[in-house]
């Protein structure tokens, strides 16, 4: 007879079953994981079972957000295949079953056009599960300007106010104490022009006129500067694990260059009579869906709202509800096409 | 028995013995009637009359080879099963696993019998989680 083993590693779990036939492996990653308890709905076996997660979010009670009976389990890789973050992966011999096209997967995907990037980071800032990179080279600043510097070191009395004023530092004094042999209190005083910007603040505030400096920009406009020199270049990455679609990417960029498609249509419907302002749905929520706006400076509201852009209608702030005031309704599922009746049934009722 | 069985179906010595990977002059003295045990005939002959899943599971017990217990059960089961499965069935492959006569093979999410091969031992319809395996035992005309 074939059965099932199990393995916990921390709060990751892992059911194994293994013939002749086949190795068959469900690995389930609790970090991944955001409590929506998809996976316990579609189980045609009732293995999993949707935990604590209340507790687990608020007061990081130790243990994992789902639990797996291995009796129960037939590894049909159900819940791998309705998971809309990923944190659960059926593999049959080592291969995914995401990766296989007989099996459904749903239909969901964030991209970022590098073509059309400009590295803004404004994505980066708001993704709710850090999970984009934005690496960027900036353009060099002394190709962004054209001018001259000189210092004229005979007339020079080395009393430092122009490095002390230069707000890009880029004048530097060999400073040193004076003796009888060099009573001076500087030997040299040099411009790095790949720093200077040609302000001319040291020029206006040396005491003595002992520089001379022109910004060409300023007269001769930017003739002779290069377009392409000022572009700032770079690449985005988005790790694939933490991101959850919520599209908070896409809204915020200032050139439409990231594309979120998202696998759950819905409506998120709150009861404000019923919530208690708790805030269990505000910590749960993967996607920053949820808040309570300020009513006035510094006073927080007790008033849900609800952007429901961001929403993937994972249902997971359903579940920490503890007074029923929060309804997440699907009526969509997009996933791609399987010939088995029984997959199709079982994905169109997580359909509420 | 099974060699029997074989060479009335018109194999050779030396393919029954390839077969049952014996040596093919056992194979000979067995069919001649030499060295041979009528009391172990008998407790074969009873073997082989027991219900379906317990003549599968005793003779892979004694051989705990799974391809030559397919061609032990097949040669000496008289009996021909229709074998059939639902649209609830759900693909997570247990019946694949558990079939000793290796007849099912999952096509598409959904198990698919050989019925050729199905001895009716209903061992897969006894794990399926979802009730969707249906074995009917055909009528040859008896």
């Amino acid at each position: 007879m074939v059965t099932n083993t199990k393995e916990v590693k921390g709060k990751d779990i892992c059911v194994q079953r293994v013939s002749p036939e086949e190795k068959r492996e469900l690995a389930y990653k609790d970090d991944v994981c955001v409590g929506c308890g998809i996976c316990a709905k579609i189980c045609p076996t009732e293995a999993i079972e949707l935990g604590e997660i209340g507790a687990i979010e608020r007061t990081g009670v130790d243990e994992s957000k789902i639990s797996i009976d291995e009796a129960k389990c037939v590894l049909c890789g159900m819940c791998s295949s309705a998971c809309p973050v990923d944190a659960l992966d059926l593999k049959l011999d080592e291969k995914s079953i995401k990766d296989m096209a007989e099996y459904p997967q749903l239909i969901k995907s964030a991209e970022i056009s590098d073509d059309l990037c400009i590295y803004c980071k404004a994505c980066e800032t708001a993704c709710p599960r850090d999970a984009i990179t934005i690496a960027r080279i900036l353009p060099e600043r002394s190709k962004l300007v054209t001018g001259e510097i000189e210092i004229d070191k005979d007339t020079c009395i080395s009393c430092g106010i122009c490095e002390e004023m230069c707000p890009a530092d880029a004048i530097e004094m060999e400073h040193h104490e004076p003796t009888s042999s060099d009573p001076t209190v500087s030997s040299d005083i040099t411009v790095n022009k790949d720093k200077c910007v040609y302000c001319l603040i040291c020029r206006k505030s040396c005491p003595v006129d002992a520089i001379k400096a022109v910004c060409r920009s300023c007269s001769y406009g930017d003739y002779d500067l290069n377009p392409e020199d000022s572009e700032t270049t770079g690449s985005s990455f988005i790790d694939e694990e933490a991101c959850v679609n919520c599209g908070w990417c896409q809204e915020i960029c200032p050139v439409d260059a990231a594309t979120v498609e998202k696998a759950f249509e819905g409506e998120l419907i709150l009861n404000q009579e019923k919530c208690e302002a708790c805030g269990a749905c505000v910590d749960i929520c993967p996607c920053n869906v949820l808040s309570f706006p300020e009513e006035e400076f510094g006073v927080q509201g007790d008033k849900l709202q609800a952007d429901e852009r961001f929403c993937i209608y994972c249902g997971a702030c359903e579940n920490v509800c503890p007074v029923e005031a929060i309804e997440v309704k699907r009526t969509a599922v997009k996933h791609t096409p399987t010939k088995s009746k029984s997959w199709e049934k079982q994905l169109s009722e997580l359909k509420t | 028995m099974t060699a029997v069985e074989l060479i009335r179906e018109g194999l050779s010595q030396k393919e029954v013995a390839k077969i049952l990977e014996m040596d093919r002059s056992t194979v000979s003295h067995y069919l001649n009637g030499r060295n041979l045990s009528w009391n172990s005939i008998e407790v074969a002959e009873i073997i082989t009359k027991f219900c379906p899943k317990d003549f599968l599971t005793l003779t892979y017990a004694l051989l705990n080879d799974s391809e030559k217990t397919r061609v032990i059960v097949k040669t000496c089961s008289k009996k021909s099963y229709e074998a059939s499965v639902e649209e609830s069935c759900i693909g997570c492959g247990l019946c694949v696993d558990t079939c000793l006569l290796n007849a099912i093979v999952l096509d598409d999410l959904k198990a698919r019998i050989d019925s050729d091969w199905c001895n009716g031992c209903n061992m897969c319809r006894d794990v399926c989680p979802t009730d969707s395996i249906k074995i009917l035992e055909v009528n040859n005309g008896y």
